[in-house]
């Protein structure tokens, strides 16, 4: 569990985020022991073998349970590092990243990142629906009960018994999307993954974005496609080179990104 | 520690699914699917059983001997390079979602467990039932047999404690897969797993510079695979393996407990290297 210490959450925030700092460090080949050795005995001469990068600089925002916000940035400004940590999937160098659900029990999120990440081509489409459920840490009951549901919104009835070996990415997105919105998160985390699929399954996953926006589900979301943010989003955190640019209404940060990004001959 | 079982008991339907997909996914493109995972064994004891009799005396096959080494040594060996690749194969599913990450190892070790009882399971039958039922000389259930989980146990604690360091260091050293294979290699032949200790303590160095045999009988693999021959199978005949010397070895208590202890601490240190680590693979250069 991360520390809280001294760290008061506002009693509506679904995501708080305090004083976000995350260095990475950057090794410029993969590493082996001799290397690690060799760069021991350079660190010895007085060299250093490695480089540190700040990805995200002292950020801080908090979102309301109910809103969906949107991050935008450019290439490396942070974005996705910003949803990794909120993911738990990175630990942050300073700061802390609180989730909080309606009620005492803890939040659940669903996040959507490269969604068929979990999918193993050996097994069929049902076996794997289990397993990715579970690594979304559902349990095997509950997915089972989900299943139809989840096949049916995926549009898979007709392959979802065969292995997923033979499947296109199309469809393996689709699956991928269709399990984590049905695992009935209180946060979405979503990473540029609204392009799935074909344009009548897309206006599928934005009547069901709209129907979690009704039903009060947080959604936090990346993308760089402007006009999907300006569809979806209420709120737009502006980030650039680790550090927030801006934070505000969709239509004010939109008209100020457009204006710093504009290229002079348009 | 109490973290970690706390999530493991939070995420177990993960942690079932894993050895489930594990199990399946060996032997999914064959026609026989999990049967597979009864014929290695059966092969093993088999072939150990009828095909190697050079050594036999009295009223034993020198196989049993040879499957109380062997079985051990083969739950080992894979469990721990299966393990050294396990966080590799899954780092998709780690750089993407929370999961406990022990419990991708762990999957390993416990799907291998089922592999080895399968394999203890063969044994019995065949030197339960099999054996005597065609006349050859079977084993005798005995008291001692009570040691059995004691030892498989002890058994368990070594392969977490290993598995939990090579998948860790894995994910930073690709020397680790090629250490840890030529290591089994050596092993192999330094090890007790196809003779018993007792050939290795009448050799005329050991004989005469005892103390090496206890801190033989210290490495965990050793003591393992002498602890199943020493609790399930009478003492090997005085003069066995050509030896004239030989004198049957008994179980020797104080060695295994102070192995038992170097298991503990192989698995105390292999945990919280891997807690120390855990956060750091995802940002793996």
């Amino acid at each position: 569990m991360q520390k809280h210490i001294n760290r008061v959450v506002p009693p509506n925030s679904a995501i708080s985020v305090q004083d976000l700092t995350k260095h990475f460090i950057l090794m410029h080949r993969g590493g082996s022991l001799k290397r690690e050795l060799l760069g021991a005995v350079k660190k010895m001469r007085g060299g250093t073998s490695r480089e540190e990068f700040t990805a995200l600089n002292d950020v801080s925002f908090e979102v309301p349970h109910g809103q969906t916000v949107a991050v935008i940035g450019r290439n490396g400004s942070g974005k996705s590092t910003l949803l990794g940590i909120i993911a738990r999937v990175y630990r942050p160098t300073h700061g802390v990243a609180i989730l909080q659900g309606r009620t005492d029990e803890p939040a659940r999120i669903a996040p959507l990142l490269a969604l068929d990440a979990g999918f193993h081509p050996d097994l069929t489409g049902l076996e794997n629906i289990e397993f990715y459920g579970s690594v979304l840490g559902m349990s095997s009951a509950y997915i089972k009960s989900r299943a139809k549901e989840i096949i049916e919104f995926a549009e898979l009835e007709e392959k979802i018994d065969t292995q997923m070996r033979g499947w296109n990415d199309g469809a393996k997105l689709r699956l991928g999307f269709s399990i984590a919105v049905h695992t009935e998160p209180d946060i979405l985390l979503v990473d540029e993954v609204l392009a799935v699929g074909d344009e009548s399954f897309q206006n599928k996953c934005y009547r069901l974005i709209a129907e979690m926006q009704k039903q009060g589900k947080t959604i936090l979301f990346v993308s760089h496609d402007l006009a999907v943010v300006e569809r979806v989003a209420s709120r737009i955190i502006w980030l650039n080179k680790g550090v927030i640019q801006m934070d505000g209404p969709t239509h004010e940060v939109m008209d100020a990104y457009r204006k710093a990004s504009e290229v002079p001959a348009e | 520690m109490a973290e970690n079982l706390k999530e493991l008991w939070r995420f177990r339907d993960l942690l079932r699914q894993l050895i489930r997909r594990e199990l399946k996914v060996r032997y999914k493109n064959s026609v026989l699917g999990f049967a597979w995972s009864i014929v290695p064994p059966l092969l093993q004891v088999f072939v150990y059983t009828f095909f190697i009799r050079s050594v036999s005396t009295g009223t034993m096959s020198a196989g049993a001997y040879m499957l109380c080494g062997v079985i051990p040594w083969t739950f080992m060996t894979t469990a721990t390079l299966d393990a050294s690749q396990s966080l590799l194969i899954n780092f998709p599913i780690i750089k993407k979602v929370y999961l406990p990450r022990e419990i991708i190892p762990l999957a390993i070790v416990i799907s291998n467990l089922i592999h080895f009882i399968l394999g203890w399971t063969v044994f019995f039958g065949v030197y339960l039932i099999v054996m005597p039922l065609i006349g050859k000389g079977g084993i005798h259930a005995s008291i001692q047999w009570l040691w059995f989980p004691v030892i498989t146990l002890v058994a368990v604690l070594f392969v977490t404690g290993v598995s939990l360091w090579s998948a860790a260091l894995n994910v930073f050293y690709d020397d680790v897969k090629f250490i840890i294979q030529t290591s089994f290699n050596l092993l192999l032949l330094l090890l007790p797993v196809f003779i018993p200790a007792d050939v290795i303590r009448y050799t005329a160095f050991v004989s005469h510079h005892t103390w090496v045999f206890t801190l033989y009988m210290l490495l965990p693999p050793a003591a393992i695979m002498e602890g199943y021959r020493k609790t399930l199978l009478q003492p090997i005949p005085r003069g066995s393996y050509n030896n004239p010397h030989l004198v049957p070895l008994y179980m020797n208590w104080p060695t295994f407990i102070g192995s038992s202890l170097i298991c503990v601490f192989i698995f105390w240190s292999g945990l919280t290297y891997f807690n120390y680590r855990k956060w750091q693979f995802v940002e793996r250069p």
